[in-house]
């Protein structure tokens, strides 16, 4: 299918929504056998009639009979052959094949409530001003595990204190008009190959394009996905990377203040200065013990994070967020080291571009399935 | 497929009225030989290298004492491009009922044979196991008293 197909007159339609919006709901996924059925089953048990949405599953390369459990709920199932594409470039492929003039997507770990899609709808059809709404992280679910209520609870963090209208549409659950999103060029499946920034970069694209982008904190999603410390690490490492070589630091944290990677970051300047202030003050003190010193970081690091912290307080309790502190310090320290080698790289090399077959392939328009990624 | 009930399934193209429904032990003995009976243009198009365009394939679910309008199944074909290049696949629980239609109008209609009594959800699962396509579209058939 080409881009020339997609823009249909149909899909070309006004931005006032009818009370009839077909919905085209779009779940990327890969080997999430795990959480794919109750994600799927949520969605079925909305409150949308079943006529006013279609569901397609995009299975990204799965090896764990991904496809099989969607084809159980799913109305269309693409299965993408190959290495994983990543989940831009599945979504894409999703929609290319919706028919729907709203288009939903949900990740593969992702539990919508039964009002969720259509209270986004209603958003849509209520202000045509905004072309894209997502739901923010659920604190009081998700997987119990320590790191992962740690991880949900800090991504909860920023969309609460960010929420509204700004470039950061989330990926675990946002609906967003077709128009727009055809407008606006879809997903960058050029750079993003794996999970990470694509949507944080579309909503500053569809926000470029005079449409808005609406993060709400009342409307909220289950993420099921378990967190361990060496995930949350890699991802936090991942997003860092990608943000300091690829978008621009400055830029996205004026467009997109609610991602995590700022709520990790933001406090780490102030943090420093206040530090360099409190050594170069002790430089007058005579020999300050090293224990002292490090003391005085750990402190310093720790009053800088207490929004953080009461937030997790009032979320979980003290205990919580005592424990949480140096998980928090941890995870810091791997944000500040993965933006400084992604401003490294971006200086060094350049930003991210596929390998030379990718490039290869796309110089010359050669027709495969799955599609060599598309340059926006 | 345990938790259905399904042990195996008989996968064929064009199932003689006396062949339609195995007994239940005979799919249970079928079962290790699906790979042998599956069509051989669909196992040696598995083996096959990239191609340029997608391929396609079209489940018709019939649980048990569900109907299809073959209108409908003709239509959704048109909906996805060329109709010839769309693999559509039927998976009935039970006896199939008002196939013949279907059948004529469908070139190459592949049927799919489960125990009565196997849920919408399972046969779509079993059916997907089966089709080579893909973008695989799934539809489903209307009771039969309606």
């Amino acid at each position: 299918m080409t881009n020339g197909d997609l823009h249909s007159p149909q899909s070309a339609n006004s931005r006032q929504l009818g009370t009839e919006t077909f919905l085209s709901v779009i779940v990327s996924t890969r080997d999430s056998t795990a959480t794919l059925p109750d994600v799927l089953r949520a969605i079925r048990k909305s409150d949308l009639s079943r006529s006013a949405y279609e569901l397609i599953v995009v299975d990204d390369a799965s090896t764990d009979g991904s496809a099989a459990i969607a084809a159980r709920y799913a109305d269309t199932v693409v299965r993408l052959a190959g290495r994983p594409s990543g989940p831009g470039y599945s979504r894409n492929r999703g929609v290319e094949l919706a028919r729907g003039a709203v288009i939903a997507f949900v990740d593969g770990d992702v539990v919508v409530r039964p009002d969720t899609l259509s209270r986004m709808l209603t958003l849509l059809r209520k202000r045509p001003e905004i072309d894209a709404v997502s739901a923010s992280h659920d604190v009081q679910s998700g997987a119990p595990n320590f790191v992962s209520q740690y991880w949900n609870l800090l991504l909860s963090f920023g969309e609460q204190r960010h929420s509204g209208c700004c470039a950061q549409f989330a990926p675990g659950c946002g609906v967003v008009r077709r128009a727009a999103f055809l407008s606006a060029g879809m997903y960058d499946e050029w750079r993003f190959d794996t999970a990470s920034m694509e949507s944080v970069e579309l909503g500053e694209r569809l926000l470029g394009g005079g449409g808005g982008v609406l993060l709400s904190s009342e409307l909220k999603v289950t993420h099921l996905k378990a967190w361990d410390l060496k995930s949350v690490s890699r991802e936090v490492w991942h997003r860092s990377r990608v943000l300091a070589r690829s978008l621009g630091y400055l830029r996205m944290s004026a467009a997109a203040p609610s991602e995590v990677v700022f709520t990790l970051s933001r406090t780490l300047v102030p943090a420093v200065a206040l530090l360099g202030t409190l050594m170069l003050a002790a430089a007058f003190v005579p020999s300050p013990h090293s224990a002292a010193k490090g003391g005085l970081a750990l402190a310093v690091l720790f009053l800088a994070n207490l929004p953080v912290h009461r937030f997790y307080t009032r979320a979980r309790g003290l205990g919580f967020a005592i424990v949480s502190a140096p998980l928090h310090i941890l995870v810091q320290m791997v944000a500040a080291v993965a933006l400084c080698t992604g401003w490294v790289l971006r200086d060094v090399f350049g930003d991210v571009s596929p390998d030379a077959t990718v490039q290869a392939y796309s110089e010359v328009g050669l027709e495969t399935w799955p599609p060599v990624p598309r340059r926006l | 497929m345990s938790r259905a009930g399904v042990d195996s399934v008989i996968f064929q193209e064009l199932p003689s009225p006396s062949t339609a429904i195995p007994s239940h032990d005979a799919l249970k003995s079928a079962a290790p030989n699906r790979a042998a009976i599956m069509p051989a243009n669909v196992a040696n198009e598995r083996r096959d290298g990239p191609r340029r365009t997608p391929r396609k394939s079209l489940i018709v679910v019939l649980p048990e004492n569900h109907v299809v309008s073959p209108d409908l199944v003709t239509e959704r074909l048109s909906q996805g491009g060329s109709a010839d290049d769309t693999d559509v696949i039927l998976a009935c629980a039970g006896q199939p009922t008002s196939i013949a239609a279907l059948q004529r109008r469908v070139r190459d209609l592949q049927i799919l044979l489960a125990p009565a009594g196997t849920t919408g959800e399972d046969l779509r699962e079993l059916a997907m196991n089966q089709a080579p396509g893909d973008i695989i579209t799934l539809m489903g058939g209307i009771p039969a008293w309606e």
